[in-house]
């Protein structure tokens, strides 16, 4: 990632949320990821140097669905490998289906400020909405 | 600055834009306003009933007193009481304790009981991801004098002696597989057997550290692999360890059974399931998204997203939810001996001789059936406390023998900066709340508010001012983490005692805290 994303964090009284805009839909799964971790660390400071291909199947699973089955899959490679995550190419985007290439640097107590832990993505207030050719992607996370 | 000034100070930067004075009201103002116009309405001293409309089956009953109902009001938790009111086979209220507020599905506060014989249910989101969450409380033998020297050595003790912050791991070396799958089915004891404390303190732990529903093969590999290495740390977020003194005692006799004492040392403790517990939320929430088609179950938030409690889904939920809880137990007992090592090191001496031991551990994220009574029928329900706290009474068949004359201790930890207090449960909380009371003072001040809020200060100088010496792993949990985007404790433990569900019996103060 090499800017930071653009996204408004909703204030809410117990944990955590985000709010973007994206042009297309594979943008709105790529900006929600990174928006993600940059709630969780300042992306900044972030290198690229592992690359890890992540594949999400999901029969009769829905957008709202499917978003958060990607971002609960990104949290789970930042726990099980310590990999904070920065880059995010989403190869393929079907029904049922996501591909992507990601890229990040593990994480270096002594290198990177962690902000917030993040314990998963919610389906409460979730949106994932198209209007007037825009996406809106509403997502509250348990932190 | 004195604790008064320090909170009026947060407090007035937060709050001049809504109500212009920074009156304790104004403070309480804070919030994402609900679009749903809601007709709650007083029914008594502290007690506020949101009426049933469209798809609820039952009403919703808040517990609070005028000093707490704007900020109640002002954002979305009462949508969350009325939500949960639409679960199947609900029974009397979709309740909600004082420290209501903003979650996911439940609010926060939220206790719902579903009765399994009538097609109730249960849902995953009225537990939350950090399956048995809770608090334990130790007594000693020390009084402040003894230690008031030494609480910067305790608290850095403390620090090094339990891994914490974000995915914290390696407090007691990697686990293997089998030996998971035992900690999953025996919770506390597996602690106990393996040196991590003593057989009195399963006394002492609700359901005695361990709910026997467990069935490791309903827990997930995943769930598994984040099990491994997180017995006996902290984590990050609300959790925290601290080292307190009890500074007013309420009720002498309930105190003296506690083996509470003015001016006595305690110690605190909050920690859940770690990542096992959020990955087998995670799992069981997608069970359910089939479960609800395939039952044909209309909710109003998918996070509720639920099965029948007969149902396979339900069944399996619950096997595996009680392996998280049990794991939450053995992890919560692994840290008590880690913290107790650690205070007999500082302080010589041995855990016997300091006087150490375990007042009690209750549980604050949990679905537990139990038996209560309805319409004069004794009732097998399914209880979900959702941030909120078992509250049994003197008699109670599960209260610890030796507490059984009072009642159950209840726990409820404030912010870091003021107090925490032990209440004991009444007959009251049987018959209003399925035996539930509040479990903190409940957030009043988003994260990011208290992220702003906090930019330029220096917390850890402020509660040093106020007596209270605290370590953090992390700067972004202290300032999310401040006092004063908390309730006031008091006024939230005040309205559960004037509605008569529980009874104070000591309040605590901080001296030292660590947070993740």
């Amino acid at each position: 990632m090499t800017e930071r994303p653009d996204y408004k964090e909703i204030e809410h009284t117990a944990d955590v949320g985000l709010e973007l805009e994206a042009p297309d839909l594979k943008a709105a799964f790529e900006l929600a990821a990174a928006s993600m971790f940059d709630l969780m660390c300042d992306l900044d400071g972030v290198g690229d140097g592992v690359r890890r291909t992540v594949r999400i199947r999901a029969r009769d699973a829905d957008l709202e669905n499917m978003m958060v089955r990607w971002l609960t899959e990104l949290l789970y490679v930042f726990e099980s490998e310590r990999l904070l995550l920065s880059c995010f190419d989403v190869t393929k985007l079907e029904s049922g289906l996501i591909e992507a290439d990601v890229t990040g640097e593990r994480y270096d107590p002594g290198r990177h400020a962690l902000k917030t832990e993040i314990k998963a993505a919610t389906y409460h207030d979730l949106a994932v909405d198209q209007t007037r050719g825009v996406w809106l992607v509403r997502v509250i996370f348990d932190s | 600055m004195g604790w008064g000034a320090f909170r009026a100070q947060f407090r007035r930067a937060v709050c001049l834009s809504t109500e212009g004075t920074p009156t304790r009201q104004a403070a309480y103002c804070e919030g994402i306003v609900s679009d749903r116009p809601h007709d709650i309405r007083q029914v008594s001293d502290c007690v506020w009933e949101l009426p049933r409309t469209g798809g609820m089956h039952v009403p919703g009953r808040v517990y609070a007193d005028e000093r707490l109902m704007p900020h109640i009001r002002g954002e979305k938790s009462l949508d969350q009481v009325a939500n949960v009111a639409h679960l199947g086979g609900i029974v009397r209220y979709s309740l909600a304790m004082p420290d209501i507020h903003w979650g996911y599905g439940f609010p926060i506060g939220g206790v719902a009981a579903t009765d399994p014989s009538a097609g109730g249910v249960v849902s995953p989101g009225g537990v939350g991801y950090d399956i048995n969450c809770g608090v334990r409380l130790i007594a000693s033998g020390l009084t402040h004098e003894d230690i008031r020297d030494r609480v910067a050595d305790l608290t850095k003790a403390l620090f090094r002696a339990v891994p914490c912050g974000v995915g914290s791991s390696g407090a007691i070396g990697k686990l293997g597989k089998s030996e998971l799958k035992d900690v999953m089915s025996e919770g506390a004891s597996w602690a106990v057997k393996k040196g991590f404390g003593t057989d009195a303190d399963l006394d002492h732990t609700e359901e005695r550290g361990c709910l026997s529903a467990a069935d490791p093969s309903h827990v997930g590999p995943r769930a598994i692999k984040r099990g491994l290495d997180q017995v006996g740390t902290l984590g990050s977020g609300n959790h925290f360890i601290e080292l307190g003194v009890v500074d007013k005692i309420f009720d002498e006799r309930a105190a003296k059974t506690f083996g509470l004492t003015e001016n006595g040392v305690t110690l605190m403790i909050h920690s859940g399931s770690r990542g096992l517990g959020y990955q087998v939320c995670d799992d069981y929430l997608e069970v359910m998204q089939d479960a609800v088609r395939k039952y044909d179950i209309r909710l109003p938030d998918r996070q509720l997203s639920c099965a029948p409690v007969e149902s396979p889904e339900g069944k399996r939920y619950l096997a595996a939810m009680a392996c998280a809880a049990n794991y939450a137990w053995a992890n919560r007992q692994v840290m008590t001996a880690l913290a107790q090592r650690a205070v007999a090191s500082v302080l010589g001496g041995s855990e016997q001789s300091l006087g150490l031991r375990l007042v009690y551990d209750v549980c604050h994220n949990i679905a537990k059936l139990e038996r209560h009574e309805v319409d004069g029928k004794m009732k097998t329900l399914c209880v979900h406390r959702k941030g909120a706290t078992r509250a049994f009474p003197a008699g109670h068949d599960d209260v610890p023998g030796s507490y059984r004359a009072v009642g159950q201790p209840v726990l409820v930890p404030g912010d870091m900066g003021t107090h925490s207090y032990v209440c004991v449960g009444t007959d009251a909380a049987m018959t209003e709340t399925f035996g539930s009371m509040c479990h903190g003072a409940g957030r009043v001040m988003s994260r990011t508010k208290a992220r702003k809020a906090a930019a330029g200060r220096k917390l850890v100088d402020e509660l040093s001012g106020m007596g209270v010496f605290v370590m953090a792993t992390g700067k972004g949990t202290l300032a999310e983490e401040m006092p004063s985007a908390y309730k006031n404790v008091s006024d939230v433990v005040d309205v559960m005692d004037r509605a008569g569900i529980a009874r104070k019996v000591v309040r605590l103060r901080p001296l030292g805290v660590i947070k993740g």
